[in-house]
């Protein structure tokens, strides 16, 4: 008998097991429908907009890939397969033009979550605005940087986002810029003019500005380029007094920096400063100067020595390397740039320099050449920005000038590529000429082939997977 | 509900016992040649129903006897006699162990069952086949011991113990089978030590691993450890041995004047002004073999003991060790230590209770060898032959030098450097209680906790002076604890029916939890690196702190019928349903029935007595089983909130979403049919088993396609892919006995197809990458196996200038008009036909699974001395050498391959290496047949000779046996690879096979060793 009592005792183990039993949750994890509660969740879904780009994989380093196609600088480094894309024979396998991708659109779904979720908040209408202001902003950036390489690329919109579709069609170029327009346009209007300390480096209304200016410059809308550019022209978004202030950890985020990756000792930091390093410096000696773009400065420009190391600078490594000299053999084109790096006192790259994205400089030099394009003078902008370097001013400029001022101003700072890309379309440069220099070992004479490399190829691994919906750019 | 359910079968089987009286009694004892009762031994009179079975003591008592009747005593594993009654009363029976494997037992799902009774597929490895190999677990013991059981080991790193496959790779996810370890499911199989197992059974088939239900679909191993017998006199064990290992093959990589001339012919043929370090003599002399440097002799350790023995009422076993490996790559290391003790004890005749317990400790240091961008092999191969490892001021040479000296730290650097470990302290447990209700009928119950608690420890030291820097030292610690929770409860019926119906039945209830909760912690910057500083509180800055917790529960019903008429038809049926709280209420339970059935045709009267067929069973079965090791809570949309950003010199953070919800999701399924033939021979001495089966997965779970446009946020799985896994196994086993010489043969091989059906939709799944230059090696399609190579097809090299100009390849190349294709460049196949190479041209290029895979194994003994010789093979494999494909690139700023010396230098000078070149205008290295090899090989896995004292020695010394033994393993490999090491495994998952990336080679190592048992 007593093993009966027992055995029922083991028994009622069995009722112990609940429906309950199999209701486990998650730990540590917001679920979506836990999300999207307050200000505080719209903030933070504003402040992951900007989480991707210092990524490696994004401004850290492979977008910066893409200028390596100009005559500014040698790709060195040893990524293999970057000669392709320097030498115009790349196609689109390439590891490289690969990287990015995902980023750009990680931006861009990000945005329009915020742009789904935030309306329905209810919060300080102020801070609304800015999110909003923000998620307009940075679904255009990110698009922007899709134009500028592709073209053209799949549009996910709110709506698609909503119904995940995103195997879709890309349209037209067109359309595409015109989506950019509206975003950026709205982002103009929602974001302030200007952010308190502790929001520094969001963007601004300056920054939707600058961006459209640039749009409308690449769009040929040249008199809409001329009035959002002079809304930052006569907005509190002035040039630093020193050229070099803008590469500066101190005054980095200064009011001419209008957009940059924002990066923070112990917290965030982009490996760009590593790849633009000479090795024994600690750096991976990519993208070394080439002597064409040193040569472009006028004497006594004092813009080349905010810009390159070249043989015979001294510079503070910190730690027991202290004040070094740059010497022949540390660059295969004695020059490395200086824009992006700076040693920490205890030695070793200084992780909090930030990379500039987008300058008022940059905005000035738009402006003066919308101008010029349209008949028009464009001496005070492009004055302006001369006379902060110490050069004299010029009268009556000329595209000339301006093509001159931009590649020396901008130098490193992923523009020379674009820019000659479309002064290619407007006549005034011709992009296969001018590709076809001999420029020396470092930059020699390069075929481009027109319209083909108007754009960069779609990585392949996306027109694999879009079984047919996305088209590859044509030439490819 | 199922409370209601068991009380009726209680009800039924009182209902069953019907009991008659007549005067003849007869009484008795049942031993073993020992001299030990055998418990539970069936008793029958012969040609009636009526029987009983042997108590605790060996004692049995009959009524309703007839004088003239027949006894048929029967025991599993035992040889069965039948002895006549002539009036006795009293019967003192020994019982012969049968050596047979036909009529050993297996362990099954919630029991045991005798070999020649079983309908499905089960494959048995004896504890004793693999005690002292010198293998870091019970997994590396395992290879090539089955057939259909495949053991793939990705590298040889120490404390490595590989992938088991069972019956193929059953799904493009998580296709480990389920361990079960002395009855509890019970996660890695390496923590028992070898020496402690008593055997393994592997359920292929449906039918017997059905009972598992939502975690058998790929397969079970069920592990049982050696216990103690009641009545056992105490003997104590004690093993130990110790060897040393090296590795075999190395590969040749061009010497400093060698890389430097073919590095200035680079920019010659390029006509670029050559890099003035190839002409730096400070580099043009050879100072250092990477590889040679790097790989050294490795150790293996092992000691362990056991104790055994046994009461008239209690039995145990206690079993303790040590095991210590050190790899051939200096400080990898892993390190073991066991200790187990097994009992049961008896309460009345009635109950037993018994338990298991283990305690291991698992302790090693990682070394890289798995990356092809800091792998430290790789990193060997590649970096500069003309640096020292320590430059004359002491410090270690570095690539620094130059950018044409690669991305690469100095392997020794690194190696002297490194500091990390990880330890992970294991008690798995179980107390088991057995109670017997009414004759045949039992109830059981099972309580376990399984418990592992991890620690990891990793130390970076600042580098400043490598060109992969680590700008400020960081040490970072993590501490996870992950424990099961197991109780079960089921009933057993045991009966012979009206003498030729045999029921055996189980059925219960079984419910686990599973909790995992972890955290760590990082900081940075220590200005103090010595040894006793390497601590969080000597950090300067506060890097990271995290953790994460998870509770994942199941619960399930299961219940298993064996029916046998006269012995010779045999049925099985199991259902199990099961519940997991991975996925959404809705998709929570399922239900895996199986059935099989046997016919044992040479127990049909008209089979008659053959001389040769001495056993014939037909078997066959089908089942379905489920595959719940998939994430969880992917019905879940999620929000992390974690994604650092900086505003200025404020931190913030933000939040997005980090997984995209399904909530439809749940297990995978598969189907299984299996039939199987078993032969006996010339009295069961050849010993033949033949199956085939055909397992299929359905709603095999995959991501839908991740373009790009997605963005970053996880993509759930869904139930969308089919796959299938076909194919025969073979064993055979010889075993024989002329004059003193003891002798068995086996053989086993292993033939499976494996093919996706289906993706979903999906056009192909891609896999990792390889390397930096960000290679695409792998895809999976529909109509093909898993992970299939993928690329172009070459034909060898253009050997001169009309060969391009005239290839229809290069028709519309524009490459060709830009004379970037030049002799000495690879031909790719224009397969489209477009006139041009491009991605259009890629197709599927090789398959990394072997049409056979086979073992052998033979031991022999003679007097004193024993022998075992075994070998293990693969064939019909292929190998892609993505090693070789950059070592031949002369674009990499890397040192490269010796063969590169054949290169291309003009007209017919080479066809398959092609010129130096600077540029990758036609991408020679690109993913291509080129670097496809044969991976077939024979490789004498094991070979030990052993020699016994003989016992009129060991007596007189007061031992019992005293064995002494030398082993090699990997001891010779045939193979036409070119690479280090033909045994390669998985990459990402299961969706790469046979892709070097240069991985930490299996070394061969020597031991020599000892037994003594007191």
């Amino acid at each position: 008998m007593r093993h009966y009592i027992l055995f029922f005792i083991s028994l009622t183990g069995l009722c112990s097991c609940s429906q309950d039993f199999l209701n486990t949750e998650p730990y540590g994890q917001s679920t979506s429908d836990q999300f999207w509660r307050n200000a505080d969740d719209a903030v933070s879904a504003s402040n992951a907009l900007y989480e991707p780009l210092d990524d490696e994989s994004f401004y850290g380093h492979t977008e910066q890939t893409f200028e390596i196609c100009s005559d500014d600088f040698w790709r060195a480094g040893d990524h293999g397969e970057d000669q392709a894309i320097e030498d115009f024979t790349f196609d689109a396998n390439n590891a490289q033009l690969r990287e990015s991708y995902t980023r750009k659109y990680e931006i861009i779904n990000r945005a329009n979550a915020i742009l789904i979720n935030v309306p329905d908040i209810d919060m300080d209408a102020g801070i609304k605005n800015r999110v909003l202001g923000e998620a307009h902003f940075m679904r255009g950036f990110a698009m922007w940087r899709q134009h500028v390489i592709y073209g053209s690329l799949p549009i996910i919109d709110v709506e698609r986002y909503r119904n995940n579709e995103f195997n879709v069609a890309k349209p037209s170029v067109e359309e595409f810029r015109a989506f950019i327009e509206a975003d950026w346009k709205k982002a103009s209007e929602l974001l302030p003019v200007s952010h308190s300390e502790d929001n520094i480096g969001r963007p601004s209304g300056g920054t939707a500005n600058g961006f459209l200016a640039k749009l409308y410059v690449y769009w040929n809308k040249l008199d809409q380029a001329i009035a959002a550019g002079n809304k930052v022209i006569n907005g509190p978004y002035g040039l630093a007094d020193n050229f070099a202030d803008n590469f500066t950890i101190e005054t980095e985020n200064n009011p001419e920096v209008l957009f940059a990756v924002q990066c923070l000792d112990g917290w965030t930091s982009a490996p760009y400063r590593v790849y633009t390093t000479p090795r024994p410096w600690g750096g991976w000696d990519f993208h070394e100067p080439v002597q064409d773009l040193i040569d472009e400065y006028e004497d006594n420009d004092p813009r080349l020595d905010a810009t390159v190391f070249k043989v015979g600078d001294m510079v503070d490594l910190g730690g027991n390397k202290g004040l070094t000299e740059y010497v022949e053999g540390l660059s295969q084109t004695n020059y490395h740039f200086r824009k992006f790096a700076s040693w920490n006192e205890a030695g070793g790259l200084d992780s909090d320099q930030n990379i500039p994205i987008l300058r008022s400089a940059d905005v000035y030099l738009l402006v003066a050449e919308a101008k010029i394009r349209s008949g028009q003078s464009g001496d005070v902008e492009l004055n302006a920005v001369r006379t902060r370097a110490g050069l004299t001013p010029k009268s009556n400029a000329t595209m000339a000038d301006v093509i001159h001022e931009r590649r020396v101003e901008l130098a490193g700072e992923n523009q020379r590529h674009a820019d000659l890309v479309r002064w290619d379309k407007t006549n005034e440069v011709d992009i296969v000429e001018h590709y076809n220099i001999d420029r020396g070992q470092y930059k020699p004479a390069r075929n481009f082939q027109r319209p083909k490399h108007y754009y960069f190829a779609i990585p392949q691994n996306e027109i694999d997977l879009s079984n047919g919906i996305l088209m590859q750019n044509e030439g490819y | 509900m199922k409370l209601k359910i068991l009380q009726l079968s209680i009800l039924l089987i009182f209902v069953l016992q019907l009991q008659g009286q007549n005067p003849l009694t007869i009484s008795g004892s049942i031993m073993d040649v020992n001299n030990q009762p055998l418990i539970g031994v069936n008793i029958v009179e012969k040609g009636t129903s009526n029987g009983t079975s042997s108590d605790f003591d060996g004692r049995f008592q009959l009524n309703n006897v007839s004088e003239t009747g027949r006894l048929l005593i029967s025991y599993i594993g035992y040889e069965g006699q039948e002895v006549a009654v002539n009036g006795q009363s009293s019967f003192d029976i020994v019982l012969a162990e049968n050596k047979q494997t036909l009529d050993q037992v297996v362990v099954v799902g919630y029991g045991t069952q005798e070999r020649s009774e079983v309908t499905g597929s089960i494959s048995s490895v004896k504890g004793e086949d693999m005690g002292n190999l010198p293998v870091a677990g019970a997994s590396q013991a395992l290879q090539g011991r089955a057939a259909g059981v495949q053991v793939v080991r990705n590298g040889g790193a120490p404390g490595s113990g590989g992938s088991i496959r069972i019956r193929g790779t059953g799904t493009v996810n998580n296709a480990n089978p389920l361990v079960v370890i002395d009855g509890v499911p019970a996660g890695s199989m390496n923590d028992v030590n070898p020496n402690d197992i008593e055997s393994i059974e592997v359920l292929k088939d449906a039918s017997t691993a059905a009972i598992y239900g939502l975690r058998a679909a790929n397969g079970v191993v069920i592990i049982t450890t050696k216990r103690g017998k009641f009545n056992e006199n105490l003997s104590f064990t004690v093993n130990g041995y110790t060897g040393t290992s090296n590795v075999v093959n190395t590969i040749d990589v061009l010497t400093a004047p060698q890389l430097a001339e073919l590095k200035r012919e680079r920019y010659v043929n390029d006509g670029l002004a050559i890099n003035p370090i190839w002409e730096d003599p400070n580099y043009l002399t050879q100072k250092t073999n990477w590889q040679d440097e790097l790989l050294g002799t490795g150790l293996t350790q092992n000691l362990d003991f056991t104790l055994r023995g046994g009461s008239e009422n209690s039995a145990f076993a206690i079993s303790g060790g040590y095991y210590n490996e050190e790899g051939v790559i200096n400080h990898s290391l892993s390190q073991k230590f066991y200790f187990r003790i097994n009992s049961d004890h008896k309460i009345g005749n009635w109950l037993t209770i018994g338990e298991n317990l283990q305690i291991t400790r698992q302790r090693g240091f990682g070394v890289n060898t798995s990356s092809a961008q800091t792998g430290l092999l790789w990193s060997a191969i590649r970096f500069h032959p003309g640096l020292p490892i320590i430059n004359a001021d002491g410090s270690y040479s570095s690539s620094q030098v130059s950018g044409e000296f690669g991305d690469i730290n100095n392997p020794i650097y690194t190696v002297d450097h490194q500091d990390s470990e990880n330890t992970r302290n294991r008690l798995l447990t179980n107390v088991f209680l057995e109670m017997k209700i009414v004759d045949g009928l039992k109830f059981k119950s099972n309580y376990a906790l399984d418990g592992n608690l991890s620690d990891s420890y990793n130390f970076s030291v600042q580098i400043t002076d490598q060109i992969r820097q680590n700008a400020l030292a960081d040490l970072g610690r993590g501490y996870s604890s992950n424990y099961s929770l197991l109780a079960e409860y089921y009933l057993n019926y045991n009966k012979v029916i009206a003498k030729d119906h045999s029921i055996d039945m189980v059925g219960g209830y079984t419910a686990q939890t599973f909790q995992y909760d972890n955290f760590s912690a990082w900081k940075q910057d220590y200005p103090n690196e010595s040894l006793t500083q390497r601590v969080l509180d000597a950090g300067r800055t506060f890097q990271s702190i995290s953790g994460s917790q998870s509770e994942i529960n199941l619960a399930s019903v299961f219940g298993r019928v064996n029916y046998s008429y006269k012995g010779k038809y045999l049925l099985s049926a199991t259902l199990r349903r099961d519940g997991t709280s991975r996925f959404a209420e809705a998709n929570r339970w399922g239900n895996f029935p199986a059935i099989s059935a046997g016919w044992r045709v040479n127990r049909e009267s008209w089979f008659g007595d053959s001389k040769v067929v001495s056993f014939l069973k037909l078997n066959g079965g089908w089942g379905r089983l489920g595959n719940q090791s998939v994430s969880a809570f992917q019905y879940l949309a999620l929000i992390s909130s974690t994604l650092k950003n900086a505003f200025g010199n404020n931190q913030a953070t933000g939040s997005s979403l980090s997984r995209i919800p399904n909530e439809n999701i749940g297990w995978e399924t598969t189907e299984m049919l299996d039939f199987g033939v078993e032969i006996g021979l010339f009295d069961n001495r050849w010993l033949a088993t033949v199956n085939y089966f055909d397992k299929k997965t359905e709603d095999m779970l995959i991501a839908p396609p991740t373009i790009g446009s997605i963005g970053r946020a996880s993509i759930p799985d869904q139930n969308i892919g089919s796959l299938k896994n076909s194919g025969i196994e073979i064993e055979l086993t010889y075993r024989d006995e002329i004059g003193e010489l003891g002798l068995t043969l086996s053989g086993n091989a292993s033939l499976i197809k494996n093919e996706v059906l289906d993706l979903g939709g999906r056009e192909f799944l891609g896999s990792q990458f390889y390397g930096r230059p960000n290679q695409e090696i792998a895809r999976t399609y529909v109509g093909t196996p898993i992970g299939t190579f993928y690329g172009w097809k070459a034909d060898g090299l253009y050997q001169n200038q009309t060969e391009i100009d005239t290839d229809p390849a290069l028709a519309n190349d524009e490459r060709r008009d830009q004379e970037l294709i030049q002799p000495g460049d690879v031909r790719f196949l224009d397969l489209n036909g477009d006139g041009q190479i491009d991605a259009e041209d890629r197709t599927i290029l090789g398959d990394p699974f072997p049409d056979v895979t086979f073992g052998l194994n033979t031991s022999l003994d003679y007097k004193g001395f024993d022998l075992n010789v075994y070998i293990l093979g693969v064939a019909g494999v292929e190998i892609f050498n993505a090693d070789r494909m950059q070592g031949l690139d002369p674009t990499y700023s890397f040192n490269m391959y010796a063969e590169t010396l054949n290169r291309w230098t003009g007209e017919n000078t080479s066809n398959s290496i092609p010129r130096m070149t600077t540029k990758r205008n036609n991408v020679n290295h690109r993913t291509s047949d080129l670097f496809i090899e044969k991976g077939d090989f024979l490789r004498l896995k094991n070979l030990t000779l052993g020699y016994s004292l003989p016992n009129a020695i060991t007596s007189k010394i007061g031992m019992a046996s005293w064995r002494f033994y030398i082993s090699g393993q990997n001891v010779i490999t045939l193979t036409g690879y070119s690479g280090m090491d033909p045994e390669l495994g998985y990459v990402d998952g299961n969706l790469q096979a046979n892709v070097d990336y240069a991985q930490y080679p299996q070394a061969r190592t020597f031991i020599f060793g000892t037994s003594i048992k007191f």
